[in-house]
């Protein structure tokens, strides 16, 4: 159902992964709603994103802040990618008070989003999970390398891409985090975690 | 996506980045290649700027093809739903829209994700599994849309050979069919070629005799430990205890 869900790996692992995102709803809160979503942008960059980016134009990798800030649009998704819930929690509440009217997702683990909420005085609306993968399992990659695919909701990420990167890091052509910004420019929406990515390089490098 | 031969200079730079494995290495004929009935066009080969020559070229898409790029290309807008991409708000806007209420939630089978990239074939397969429940697949959803009968969950005849990279079937049904739909994705996900990822989504407010974690677990599943939460700061918010008064549609 969408980008970000449906990341794998281990509670430690995920506790370093966090997006925050904002869009407005077609056809309802739409018109206008531009300038908002470049709002929610200025007010994620103070915070240091390790990625961020938007549906319409591209991820931190390979557009400019200002070329990021000039596309946004009344139909952008904006997001932002961070790797602890002190951020998250001040993002919320920095949000709370700027009440721009979008909407605003965060996505992670589900108890530690649900404090962050309560942080910055906000209550869980919907929330959704992810049930796992059905069929024919036998076709996909080995757990590890899935770690690192699912963080691009899109599939733009390559499983092969992450096997030949590997082996890079380990001749020594790379480092954990020069693979992981690799890594990091298909997934379009800016959401693949770049940090998260080169610990999971790490260990796969030693393992 | 093609590769010009004449160009091409092997140095196969190209082939780890396709998340689909369309493009095969033929060393005895010397020739790096698109498999065009594995290929998804998701533009991934091309937008990472690797061919050193120019030969990996985006052809031009004609129907019914040009069902591979929406679905697979994240920058491809959707005409209708105007979401770039296979997706649609779902729960992102609930807060807005009021898409998901009280006693309901919301399932989405993405087919061939993660990863996997899924065909028409099971994508049909699966979605007239999930109609036979009565479900009303969402019609903001561009799958729902390209579907012939959504009523059977049913596809042009001639979009039935085409391949994505995934492609999500979406519904909201009430809490009291969810035992139904599980067990048909269960059956139906023992007849595919392919794999779903399955989710499931509720709000927060006014479900909570029955939170959706306990929910999931009297299925016989686990909830991930991560997932989506709308914060609920969109504007104006959905009046959701009026719909319940049935006085808001």
């Amino acid at each position: 159902m969408t980008h970000t869900l449906h990341r794998s790996g281990s509670r430690e692992s995920l506790q370093d992964d966090y997006i925050v995102f904002a869009m407005s709803a077609k056809g309802m809160n739409e018109r206008g709603s531009a300038p908002k979503l470049q709002e929610f942008l200025k007010m994620a960059l103070k915070y240091n994103p390790t990625n961020y980016g938007d549906m319409k134009t591209g991820n931190s990798l390979v557009k400019s802040d200002a070329q990021l800030m000039d596309g946004v649009q009344d139909v952008s998704i904006v997001h932002a990618v961070f790797h602890d819930t002190d951020t998250v929690a001040a993002l919320l509440n920095d949000l709370a008070r700027a009440d721009l009217g979008v909407s605003v997702v965060v996505s992670g683990l589900t108890d530690e989003a649900a404090q962050c909420c309560h942080h910055a005085h906000l209550e869980p609306h919907t929330v959704e999970y992810s049930l796992g993968i059905w069929g024919k399992t036998e076709l996909l990659p080995e757990p590890a390398i899935r770690d690192v695919t699912t963080m691009c909701g899109h599939g733009q990420v390559s499983a092969g891409l992450v096997q030949r990167l590997v082996k890079q890091i380990k001749r020594g052509k790379l480092t954990c985090e020069q693979a992981a910004d690799l890594l990091a420019k298909p997934c379009v929406c800016g959401v693949f975690n770049r940090k998260r990515a080169a610990a999971l390089l790490q260990r796969m490098v030693e393992s | 996506m093609i590769i010009d031969e004449s160009l091409c200079t092997r140095c196969t730079e190209c082939v780890a980045y396709c998340p689909v494995q369309a493009i095969h290495i033929h060393k005895a004929e010397k020739r790096v290649q698109v498999s065009l009935d594995e290929c998804v066009e998701c533009g991934v080969c091309l937008r990472a700027q690797v061919c050193p020559t120019g030969a990996l070229q985006q052809q031009p898409l004609s129907w019914p093809r040009t069902i591979r790029s929406a679905l697979s290309d994240p920058l491809v807008v959707h005409p209708e739903t105007r979401i770039p991409g296979r997706g649609t708000e779902e729960m992102k806007t609930n807060d807005v829209t009021g898409r998901y209420r009280v006693g309901r939630v919301g399932l989405a089978l993405e087919m061939g994700r993660p990863g996997a990239g899924a065909g028409f074939r099971d994508i049909q397969r699966v979605a007239q599994k999930m109609a036979t429940l009565g479900v009303t697949f969402e019609p903001l959803n561009p799958v729902t849309k390209m579907m012939s009968d959504p009523t059977a969950g049913t596809f042009p005849r001639e979009i039935l050979g085409e391949r994505v990279l995934s492609a999500i079937i979406e519904f909201d049904l009430p809490v009291a069919q969810l035992p139904q739909a599980i067990q048909a994705a269960r059956e139906v996900a023992q007849e595919i070629d392919t794999v779903f990822s399955l989710d499931i989504c509720a709000l927060v407010h006014g479900n909570e005799k029955l939170p959706l974690p306990d929910l999931i677990r009297q299925q016989g599943l686990e909830p991930s430990l991560n997932g989506k939460t709308n914060v609920g700061l969109g504007r104006p918010i959905f009046d959701f205890a009026l719909a319940a008064e049935g006085q808001v549609s």
